[in-house]
């Protein structure tokens, strides 16, 4: 505890304005923000077939949600200017750590070793490969399909 | 009238001018914190910027390893409930509510208002945990470990796989032998017929499975053997993978007789008639989750690290919020304990922020 016998709000602070109704209000906001990012789980949601859209807009609502909260909620809307030195340097190593793992780790894909290729996970509709033996080419062999492939040989 | 200066250069002015105010009253010099605000509340915020950090880190590891993979797990794949993630989020929000209630009610010296709000914060965040909870459970049931030897998890169905399946057989075969042996036994001293005992009659159904399962793996095993790379056997590897956790209908492979009747009656239990998109469609370790068999996911190691990493560490931070509620809530929360309660809350509501960002990655991406 500080030298000031109570920590509350010597200067600087939130004031008493803040009214319960401004919190069930942001609480509401968070509600709808809240059932709108599931909303793109659902049937309903048209943009399926294009997961980058769905992914955009529940990063824009998951922001919106993460400002009301900092705002209101942790009430740095009415904070003097001390919060921008603890939140904007955090919030720049934050990028900085997010970006130095790209060349590295986010874009291992571009430079594996055969074998590594081998043994990684593939995804699930992607076809068997059929693989020569008997002649003939690899294209005859995509389009037989693996079944064609197998009956083949 | 001159206007007062402020304190600060009052203290100022005092300590340039002490070294030659000779003989005058002595200054009462007055502590100043460097920014306008208590220094617990100082130390909560700094600690929350190297919060921010450490999640950041965390969740952008995840954002890199998720898009740089080549493939990663669709949540019913790992038995990830969307709803259930949407209920986490909502009580999250709730406590939220409720910790900045008692605040007020603490700043207007509500003393039993605040202890009921920091109550009602506190079941919140049992609940949270109490379904974060259920849902490991549900990962660990399936074999989602982020580590082996618990983790039944394989990234493709190759003849690695083939063996590890053949292994579990081999297992299961000798453990439902020796339960055989003693029903015998008991049954020896003790009639009715053993065709009429329901352990009995549940053993054997569970031999006969096992016992189709060794002669369908021995068939695709032995495919896969021959020639790993050939699409014949990788098929009838996917086959056997998708028929132990279901991903999607293949056509047998199955050849030799004895093994295409085992497939027959091995696929005639996961069949029920699902719709196209296998809404319906469930594999032989749902059916029967004694069978404990190893699982194809592909990405699927990746993800059980990465979400039990993310989750775990946010876990932690909801538990250490809750101790603390646990120690304020005998104490009187009044004005006085007011500062208390909003470092507190903004410790909670920070722990909140980190959930709004791992909902949605982790659920609906």
């Amino acid at each position: 505890m500080s030298e000031h016998g109570h920590e509350h709000d010597p200067g600087g602070g939130h004031d008493d304005h803040v009214g319960i109704a401004k919190y069930i209000y942001v609480f509401i906001a968070l509600c709808i923000l809240t059932t709108m990012s599931f909303f793109t789980y659902s049937s309903y949601w048209p943009f399926h077939e294009q997961p980058n859209i769905g992914r955009s807009f529940m990063m824009a609502v998951s922001c919106t949600k993460a400002l009301l909260v900092i705002l209101f909620f942790m009430h740095v809307k009415y904070e003097a200017n001390w919060k921008y030195v603890l939140t904007i340097p955090a919030a720049f190593m934050s990028l900085f750590l997010l970006l130095a793992l790209v060349p590295d780790i986010g874009m291992r894909g571009h430079w594996l070793s055969e074998e590594r290729r081998l043994h990684m996970a593939e995804p699930r509709s992607k076809a068997p490969k059929p693989v020569l033996h008997h002649g003939g080419s690899h294209e005859q062999q995509d389009a037989e399909g693996p079944a064609a492939g197998d009956k083949a040989r | 009238m001159m206007a007062e200066p402020p304190t600060h250069a009052r203290a100022h002015s005092a300590a340039e001018h002490a070294g030659h105010d000779h003989g005058g009253a002595a200054v009462a010099l007055e502590y100043h914190p460097g920014l306008p605000i208590p220094n617990g509340k100082l130390i909560v915020w700094l600690f929350l910027s190297t919060e921010i950090m450490f999640f950041a880190g965390l969740i952008g590891t995840y954002i890199v390893l998720r898009f740089g993979a080549s493939t990663w797990p669709v949540p019913h794949e790992v038995h990830l409930s969307e709803p259930i993630g949407a209920f986490n989020t909502f009580v999250l929000i709730c406590s939220s509510v409720t910790v900045v209630l008692s605040l007020e009610a603490a700043k207007a010296g509500k003393t039993a208002s605040a202890k009921g709000w920091l109550l009602a914060t506190l079941v919140l965040g049992g609940v949270f945990l109490g379904v974060k909870a259920y849902e490991y459970n549900a990962k660990f049931s399936h074999g989602i470990y982020p580590w082996r030897p618990h983790s039944r998890i394989y990234e493709k169905a190759d003849l690695n796989y083939a063996a590890a399946v053949r292994t579990r057989l081999e297992s299961l075969k000798s453990q439902l032998d020796g339960e055989a042996t003693a029903i015998k036994e008991r049954l020896a001293k003790t009639p009715p017929a053993i065709e009429k005992d329901p352990a009995a009659v549940e053993l054997f159904e569970k031999q006969e499975l096992v016992d189709n399962l060794v002669i369908y793996e021995k068939d695709v095993e032995i495919k896969a053997a021959t020639d790993p790379n050939a699409a014949g056997a990788r098929a009838a590897l996917d086959e056997m993978a998708s028929l132990i956790m279901f991903h999607n209908e293949i056509e047998t492979q199955a050849t030799d007789p004895d093994a295409a009747r085992a497939r027959a009656a091995l696929a005639k239990l996961v069949d029920h008639g699902g719709d196209s998109n296998g809404a319906q469609h469930e594999g032989l370790n749902d059916e029967h989750e004694w069978l404990k068999l190893p699982v194809v996911i592909p990405g699927g190691n990746m993800w059980a690290s990465t979400y039990f990493l993310l989750t775990g560490f946010h876990a932690l931070h909801v538990l250490l919020g809750l101790i603390v509620f646990v120690i304020m809530i005998p104490m009187t929360l009044g004005v006085m304990a007011a500062g208390l309660v909003e470092n507190i809350g903004l410790y909670w509501h920070f722990v909140d922020l980190v959930w709004i960002f791992l909902f949605p990655l982790l659920y609906l991406f």
